[in-house]
């Protein structure tokens, strides 16, 4: 027997909870009827069966299915392909923590929107009973019913105040549409993991424009050779160059000669001896001695290799930097100066 | 705004109730409607065509409009393309900071987003009645904010072609990445966050995309044909939907902490003074909200302007907006303080330095500027007066937003400028690129809703319904006393 589809509009609620009480006294099951609203009324204001949803469920699936990702990201890989960072787990936990959960929330959000999906159908594109006033504010009861018992609901629908009655065969032809939808959707979704994947593997080459290999370079041996920059730290450690003092050097002055003298007196003259002869009090423990200050080994040296003696030792000799600031070695150098030859 | 009913339509709002004869009772329900969208019911028909007709309003302003923004995201996006080709050099970054504007662009916009969610999922959860017409507006906050928050971090690596590194995927050179870094437990955070808030948004637009779909001709009626995925309003479709909007609402509030704790992470893991602190989770996830729900107010002030829907959006949604921005500026007061104190009271080298910049040094119009603005200013929301002024609530809201950005730009650049060797200290200078950039981002975010006010309903209709449908008044002694609408 054909069955038929009514539909009938109301404009409130307790009419249609009349109807629908009419409507089961006829011998209508339940599922057999649909009630059509602009919002969700509760069950109960409208006397039905509260529907069963099955949106959670697939949201419960897709939260294991996140939180499988998650730990395969999160320890897989790195159980897999080891990264080792100073003597630390592989697989340290709280991180593990942070992936898991965002990777599981990922997961039952998206199921639960692909749930509503299809747990309704989503979308629908063939064509159904249903009427554009319904979203003004009607209630629509839509009926599937034996042909023979379509007057007889229509009749019910109808003393109960219902308008804009509408009638269809409840023919169900599949619906091609709905299933290219979704072919497309996951065909897309296929065919760019492919993509992907190809790109990943080289498969497929792009080469991004870059102009990273176009500046200025200098291959490895490449002559003329260049100077170092003016404040580059040379390969051997600290040395003195000629033209580039450490500090600035102090002019050769009375006053700090002078002044030079009374440091050397204070910092010098232990080891390289009153006359700087190398023969202070306590050059007798040193091996090799002390240098002869006045010698023409030493005054032949610059300024500022003295001053790099001065700063950072040399040999025996340790470091006096923290003794004597920068102008004073400079102090100390001028008062050398005036030893040559004595 | 005019009762008229439509011609020929019987008076069929049955929740609608004839006026009393008592007059008292008869004022006192005159005020209720005043005050109150859902006690002062309109025919659905008359309320459908109140959100959609001014969506086919494409006035002379509008195009002005849409062509100035569209010119700053442009000029944005030009300046993108520049500083691909000749690299970051030509931004103001350089040793020490950087991580600068646009890392601040970054922050601030993820805050912006964080709101929208919060309003419309806690405010759900919780069954507050006045969120009913602001939800639509805060999710596209939300969405919006994290687009433009998302291009930051790809405007900021220099080489955006190289982004997909960031992806765990199988690859030639069985290189992964290290899930072990805060920067990749971001990406994963955000990406959660943004595609869940898209989804979340639709499936609470698509009985509206339904009622739009019945209203309209032509492309219209195809394209809201498309996204509504043909839904007619069954028992089933709504009981899946709500199932649906509940597992979303409880699902996104985690993922939302989550994401701006992860984001200062971003600085809290480094060590860093003045970032490494164990507070910059909740202090930053509550400056989010504060600078979000800001955001919120001006999206709503502006769409109540311009899309004439001040029937929707009443003094009551901005009082309520109102509280919620003076409590979160309560709470970021004392995050602040905290954050501020430790580090004082500790006299670490470093961070006594920070700390002078700010109060004393080349910083502190901004630091005060800051405090003025998300201290004192939103203090004056304790005042009945201001709250009842939309325009007063609109003014704290800039400033709070202005505030915010401060906060984050003290917080980034600046304390990057003094690391722990001080022969490595700096300061950072903005440069024309990022400003460009900035500028359009914020262009973007207008622009989007400029384009989404004449595309999609902004007034989520199915909700203000039920709640006109479930809510009423009861009689209690002399008075009228509006009951809840959702029992639980």
């Amino acid at each position: 027997m054909a069955k038929t589809l009514v539909l009938g509009l109301f404009h409130e609620a307790s009419p249609t909870a009349d109807t629908l009480d009419q409507l089961r006294g006829l011998g209508i099951a339940d599922d057999e009827i649909t009630v059509l609203s602009s919002i969700p009324y509760r069950a109960e204001i409208l006397g039905r069966p509260r529907p069963k949803g099955r949106v959670g469920t697939y949201a419960g699936a897709g939260a294991i299915l996140g939180l499988a990702t998650g730990l395969f990201l999160s320890v897989g890989i790195f159980l897999l392909y080891p990264i080792e960072q100073g003597g630390q787990p592989i697989v340290p936990i709280p991180p593990t923590l942070i992936i898991l959960f965002e990777v599981t929330m990922l997961g039952t959000m998206w199921a639960a929107f692909l749930g509503l999906l299809r747990a309704n159908r989503f979308p629908i594109t063939k064509s159904q009973l249903y009427d554009p006033r319904i979203t003004e504010g009607h209630l629509g009861v839509l009926v599937e019913v034996g042909d023979a018992h379509a007057d007889q609901v229509e009749s019910i629908l109808r003393t109960n105040g219902a308008h804009h009655l509408k009638r269809a065969e409840a023919a169900t032809p599949p619906d091609f549409r709905h299933r290219a939808f979704w072919a497309t959707i996951i065909g897309a979704v296929v065919v760019g993991a492919i993509l992907v994947t190809l790109v990943a593997y080289n498969v497929i080459d792009l080469s991004f424009p870059t102009n990273m290999a176009d500046q200025a370079s200098i291959a490895s041996q490449q002559g003329p050779r260049l100077a170092a920059p003016a404040q580059a730290v040379p390969i051997q450690g600290p040395v003195s160059i000629d033209d580039q003092p450490a500090t600035e050097p102090l002019a050769s002055t009375p006053d700090s000669i002078a002044r030079g003298k009374t440091l050397f007196d204070i910092h010098c003259a232990l080891c390289h001896g009153q006359d700087a002869k190398g023969d202070g009090k306590l050059s007798g423990f040193f091996n090799p001695k002390p240098k002869d200050l006045t010698s023409a080994a030493v005054q032949e040296l610059s300024d500022q290799e003295i001053y790099m003696v001065i700063t950072n030792g040399f040999g025996p000799m340790p470091s006096l930097a923290e003794n004597l600031s920068r102008t004073e070695r400079w102090d100390v150098i001028n008062y050398i100066r005036t030893l040559k030859g004595k | 705004m005019s009762e008229a009913k439509p011609a020929g339509k019987r008076d069929r709002a049955v929740w609608r109730r004839p006026m009393p004869q008592d007059e008292d009772l008869a004022h006192q329900i005159e005020h209720e409607r005043e005050q109150h969208l859902l006690l002062d019911p309109r025919y659905p028909l008359n309320i459908d065509q109140d959100v959609l007709d001014p969506m086919y309003r494409l006035t002379k302003r509008f195009w002005v409009m849409f062509v100035i923004l569209f010119g700053l995201v442009a000029m944005a996006g030009t300046t993108w393309l520049v500083q691909m080709w000749w690299g970051l050099g030509i931004t103001g970054l350089d040793r020490p900071v950087m991580w600068a504007i646009y890392i601040v662009d970054f922050v601030y916009f993820i805050g912006i987003g964080h709101a929208g969610t919060f309003i419309s999922a806690a405010l759900r959860v919780l069954k507050i009645e006045w969120r009913r017409p602001i939800s639509r507006a805060a999710e596209l906050v939300t969405v919006f904010g994290l687009i433009t928050a998302a291009m930051f971090p790809l405007i900021h690596i220099g080489r955006p072609w190289k982004f997909y590194w960031l992806l765990p995927y199988p690859n030639e050179r069985q290189i992964w990445p290290s899930y072990h870094s805060p920067l990749l437990w971001d990406m994963t955070a955000i990406m959660t966050y943004l595609s869940c808030s898209i989804l979340f948004a639709w499936i609470s637009i698509i009985p509206d995309l339904a009622m739009a779909r019945d209203h309209t001709q032509g492309w219209r009626h195809t394209f809201y044909e498309m996204l509504a995925f043909g839904w007619r309003g069954t028992e089933t479709e709504w009981a899946n939907h709500e199932t649906a909007l509940n597992i979303f609402s409880y699902g996104i509030i985690p993922v939302m902490f989550s994401v701006h704790t992860i984001v200062s992470w971003d600085f809290a893991m480094a060590l860093q003074p003045a970032w490494h602190s164990t507070i910059f989770g909740p202090y930053f996830v509550i400056g989010a909200l504060f600078s979000g729900v800001g955001a919120v107010i001006i999206a709503l002030a502006l769409i109540r302007k311009f899309m004439h829907l001040d029937y929707f959006l009443r003094q009551e949604h901005f009082d309520g907006m109102a509280k919620f921005l003076l409590l979160l500026s309560l709470a970021w007061d004392y995050f602040y303080f905290n954050d501020v104190i430790v580090p004082w009271y500790g006299q670490d080298p470093v961070e006594k330095t920070i700390l002078a910049i700010l109060t004393g040094g080349t910083m502190a119009p901004l630091f005060y500027l800051m405090l003025f603005s998300n201290v004192l200013l939103p203090a004056t929301l304790f005042l009945k007066r201001v709250r009842n002024s939309i325009p007063a609530v609109i003014v704290v809201a800039i400033f709070v937003n202005i505030g915010m950005y401060i906060e984050r730009y003290l917080i980034i650049p600046v304390s990057l400028g003094q690391n722990w060797l001080p022969f490595d200290w700096g300061y950072y200078v903005l440069h024309l690129p990022e400003t460009l950039i900035t500028l359009g981002a914020f262009g973007f975010i207008f622009f989007a809703f400029l384009a989404v006010s004449r595309l999609f309903p902004l007034i989520p209709v199915w909700e203000v319904y039920e709640g006109q449908v479930l809510q009423g008044l009861r009689r209690i002694g002399r008075a009228l006393v509006p009951t809840r609408s959702e029992p639980d």
